[in-house]
C-alpha cells in the first residue's frame, strides 16, 4: 500500500513536470499533497508516532484545500494566460526528470547505506520530488510555477523527514507548516504586485536589475 | 539571567504590537529608539553576567540555549539595531515629508522592522535546529516586504528574487537539518533536533551521512549568508531595500546565517576531520572574494557597490573560519563585528546620499563632502575602514586572518586572498574618492544631518575606530570564549 502511494507521489511529480497549463500544475500539486496526507495517515495508524494524526489533518487542510484554493483564485483573478511558458519543452523535461530520478537513487543509496530497500525507495522519491520541484522553478516562466515548485520541494522534504525519522518533532512540524503557509500568502501578494507593475507574471520580464 | 533573555525578546515584540496600534509616527519612532537602547543595555548586562558565570544559559526545558557565541551575536545585533532605529527615525520622517510613503506605510515599516529584529534574535537563542530553521525563514518572510517596500518595478523584482532564491536555499538547509536528525536517530536511536543533544554524541554519527548533510547546510544557509555563487539575490535586495533595512540586512542578517552554519560546523568537526569543513569554507570564501572583486570594479550603483562589499566581507569571514586556529577564528569573529558596524554606517551614508542626489548612480554624484558635510566625512572614514586601512578595526581583523593563514602554511590561499583584497581596496578608494570630493552640483543644497542621524553615525564610528586600538570589553572576552567553543575546547 505504501509503495503504491509513494509511486503515486513520484507520478504526480512527473505530471507536474510535463504539465502545460497553470491549472493542471496546481491540480497535480493538490493530488501530490493528497497522497502525502494519506501516507501520513497510514503511518499514524501504525501507532508509533501519535502526533502524526494531527499532522495529516494539517496537510489536508493547508496543502490539499487552502493553498490550491489560494493559487486557483490568484490565477483566476489576474486572468493569467494559462500557458506555463517553457524554457525547456515538456518531452525533454520528462527525459531530464528521468535522469534526475536516477541521481536521486544514487544519492539515496549514499544516504541510506545498508538500509532496507523500502527506505531507499522513499529516499529516491523524496529527492526526486525536490529536484523536480527545483526544475519547475527554474525552467517555467510563470511566477506561479515558482511558487508551486517551491511547495513541491517542501513536499519532498516532508516525505524524507517522515520516512527517515518518523517526522520532525511535533512543535517543529507545526512551525514549518506555519512558515510555509505564510510564505505562500506573501508569494501570492507579490504575484499580484508583479502582475500590476509588469502586466504579466512571466519571470523572464524580471530582468531590470543586473551587474 | 533568564529574565534578561525574556526581556530581550519581549521588547521587539511589544514594539511591534505598539507599531501596529499606534497612529502617530513621531513618538513611535522615538519609542523604538529608546526600546532598542534598553535592549542594548540588557544585552550588555547579559554579556557581563554570562562572563561572570561562564556557563550556558538555558531556559524552558533547554529549548533556549545561549553560550558565548550566542551572546556575542546578540550583542552585535543589539548594537547595529540601536543605531538603525536612530537612523530610521529621520529616514522615515524624510520619506513622509517627501510623500514617498503614507502614514500607514510608515507604521508597517515599524511593525516589520521589529518583527525582523525579533526573528534575528530568535535565531541566536533557540537550541532546536528545526526552530532555528523556522526563525531564519521568518527573517526572509518579514524582510521581503521591507525589500519591496517602495513597490516600484525594481524593488518588487528584487523582493521576488530575494524570497524565491532564499526560500530555495533554506529548503536545502531544511533537508540538511533532517539528514542530521536522521544521523542522530541512526547512531543513537534517539529522536531530537536539539543542538546540544547532537553535539554530545557527534563523534558517534555516521561520517558519510554528516558529510552529505553538511553540504546541504552549507549551500542552504550559505545562500542566505550571501556566499558566492549563491549570492545573486543579495545585490538586488540590498540595493532596493529601504536604507536602514539595507544596513540590517548586510550588517546582521547575513551573520545570523553564518551563525547557523557555525553551529553545524561544530557538530561536523567532532565527527569528521576538521579539514573537511575548513576546505569547504576556504573554497566558498575565496570564490566570494573573487566574484565580488570583479563586480566591485565595474559597479555604478552606490548601494549595489556596498552590497558586493558585503559578499566580499562574508567571504573574508568564512575564509577566516576555514583557516581556523585560535587566531583565525578570533579574527573571523572580530571581523564579523567590525563589518557589522562599518557596513551599517556606510549604508546610512549611502541612504543620505541617495536621498539628496535622488539617484543611485555614482556617475551623477559629485562633491558629497560639500553637500552633506557630516555624512560626507563619516562616509570617507567608513570607506577607509571598509577598504582595510589602519587604524580602523577591519584592518586588524583582516590581518589576524592573514597572519593565521601564513603561519599555518596556507601560502597559495594567502596570496590569493591578498590579491583580491588589494583589487577591492583600489576599487573602493577609486569609487568613493570620485563621489566624495570635488564641487557639488549647483542644484543640490547643503544639508545638515538631523541629530538622530548624527548620533547613529557617531555611535558606530566609535566602535569602528576604538576597536582598532583595543578590543572593548565585554566583546573581547566574549570572542575569546566563543573561539574556544568553536574550537571544541
Amino acid at each position: 500500500m505504501e509503495l503504491f502511494i509513494v509511486l503515486g507521489l513520484l507520478a504526480t511529480a512527473y505530471a507536474m513536470v510535463s504539465a502545460k497549463r497553470v491549472s493542471t500544475l496546481i491540480g497535480n500539486f493538490r493530488l501530490q499533497a493528497l497522497f502525502l496526507c494519506i501516507l501520513t495517515l497510514i503511518e499514524a495508524t501504525k501507532g508509533n508516532h501519535p502526533g502524526l494524526y494531527s499532522v495529516s489533518i494539517l496537510i489536508f487542510a493547508i496543502k490539499v484545500i487552502i493553498i490550491p484554493l489560494i493559487l486557483f483564485r490568484i490565477s483566476e483573478e489576474i486572468k493569467v494566460n494559462e500557458n506555463l511558458g517553457f524554457f525547456i519543452p515538456p518531452l525533454l523535461s520528462l527525459i531530464i526528470a528521468l535522469i534526475l530520478t536516477y541521481f536521486s537513487w544514487v544519492l539515496a543509496g549514499m544516504v541510506f547505506t545498508g538500509q532496507e530497500t523500502m527506505l531507499k525507495i522513499f529516499g529516491t522519491v523524496s529527492f526526486s520530488m525536490m529536484f523536480l520541484g527545483f526544475f519547475i522553478m527554474i525552467f517555467r516562466m510563470k511566477a506561479l510555477a515558482q511558487v508551486i515548485g517551491l511547495l513541491a520541494m517542501e513536499n519532498g522534504i516532508f516525505l524524507l523527514a517522515s520516512a527517515s525519522s518518523g517526522g520532525m518533532p511535533f512543535l517543529v512540524e507545526i512551525a514549518v507548516f506555519f512558515d510555509v503557509f505564510i510564505g505562500v500568502i506573501i508569494l501570492g501578494l507579490f504575484v499580484y504586485r508583479i502582475n500590476q507593475l509588469f502586466t504579466s507574471i512571466d519571470v523572464s520580464k524580471l530582468n531590470r536589475l543586473k551587474g | 539571567m533568564q529574565l534578561l533573555i525574556i526581556l530581550l525578546l519581549l521588547i521587539p515584540l511589544i514594539l511591534a504590537l505598539l507599531s501596529f496600534l499606534s497612529k502617530e509616527i513621531k513618538p513611535l519612532a522615538l519609542l523604538t529608539s529608546l526600546g532598542y537602547f534598553l535592549n542594548l543595555i540588557l544585552s550588555l548586562n547579559l554579556a557581563y553576567q554570562y562572563l561572570v558565570n561562564n556557563t550556558p544559559i538555558t531556559l524552558l526545558n533547554n529549548s533556549i540555549y545561549a553560550d558565548a557565541l550566542s551572546v556575542f551575536f546578540i550583542l552585535t545585533i543589539s548594537i547595529v539595531v540601536f543605531a538603525t532605529a536612530l537612523y530610521s527615525q529621520s529616514y522615515i520622517a524624510h520619506d513622509l515629508d517627501q510623500k514617498t510613503i503614507t502614514d500607514k506605510k510608515a507604521n508597517l515599516f515599524y511593525v516589520l522592522f521589529n518583527l525582523f529584529v525579533l526573528s534575528m534574535l530568535l535565531v541566536t537563542l533557540v537550541n532546536n535546529l528545526g526552530l532555528m530553521w523556522v526563525a531564519i525563514e521568518m527573517t526572509t518572510l518579514v524582510s521581503t516586504f521591507l525589500v519591496g517596500f517602495y513597490n516600484t518595478k525594481n524593488s518588487v523584482e528584487a523582493a521576488w528574487k530575494y524570497i524565491i532564491i532564499c526560500s530555495v536555499g533554506i529548503t536545502l538547509a531544511l533537508l540538511g537539518t533532517i539528514l542530521f536528525s536522521y544521523a542522530l536517530l541512526f547512531a543513537t536511536n534517539t529522536k531530537s533536533l536539539n543542538w546540544t543533544d547532537m553535539l554530545s554524541v557527534a563523534s558517534k554519527l555516521d561520517p558519510n551521512l554528516v558529510k552529505i548533510a553538511f553540504i546541504f547546510i552549507m549551500v542552504g544557509y550559505g545562500t542566505k549568508a550571501g556566499l558566492a555563487p549563491m549570492h545573486t539575490w543579495l545585490p538586488d535586495a540590498h540595493s532596493q531595500a529601504v536604507s536602514p533595512i539595507s544596513a540590517l540586512l548586510s550588517g546582521v542578517l547575513l551573520k545570523t546565517s553564518i551563525y547557523a552554519i557555525l553551529r553545524y560546523t561544530m557538530i561536523a568537526n567532532k565527527c569528521l576531520a576538521p579539514s573537511y569543513t575548513s576546505n569547504i569554507f576556504i573554497l566558498f570564501g575565496l570564490l566570494s572574494l573573487a566574484i565580488s572583486a570583479g563586480f566591485i570594479l565595474i559597479q555604478k550603483d552606490i548601494k549595489r557597490l556596498l552590497a558586493y562589499h558585503s559578499i566580499e566581507h562574508v567571504g573574508i569571514i568564512i575564509f577566516g573560519f576555514g583557516i581556523g586556529g585560535p587566531l583565525g577564528i578570533f579574527g573571523a569573529l572580530f571581523h564579523m563585528f567590525n563589518h557589522a558596524v562599518t557596513k551599517s554606517l556606510l549604508f546610512f551614508g549611502a541612504g543620505n546620499i541617495t536621498n539628496t542626489y535622488k539617484t543611485h548612480n555614482m556617475h551623477n554624484m559629485r562633491g558629497v563632502i560639500r553637500a552633506l558635510p557630516f555624512t560626507g566625512i563619516m562616509v570617507l572614514m567608513g570607506t577607509f575602514a571598509l577598504a582595510g586601512l589602519p587604524p580602523f578595526s577591519i584592518f586588524f581583523s583582516e590581518m589576524m586572518i592573514l597572519i593565521s593563514a601564513f603561519t599555518q602554511g596556507y601560502y597559495l590561499y594567502s596570496i590569493l586572498f591578498l590579491l583580491f583584497v588589494t583589487i577591492i581596496f583600489g576599487a573602493i578608494i577609486h569609487h568613493f574618492s570620485k563621489i566624495l570630493f570635488g564641487e557639488k552640483p549647483k542644484n543640490i543644497p547643503v544639508t545638515k544631518d538631523p541629530l538622530p542621524v548624527q548620533l547613529a553615525f557617531v555611535f558606530l564610528f566609535i566602535f569602528m575606530l576604538v576597536m582598532g586600538f583595543f578590543i572593548l570589553e565585554p566583546i573581547n572576552t566574549l570572542i575569546v570564549s566563543a573561539t574556544a567553543i568553536l574550537r571544541g575546547i
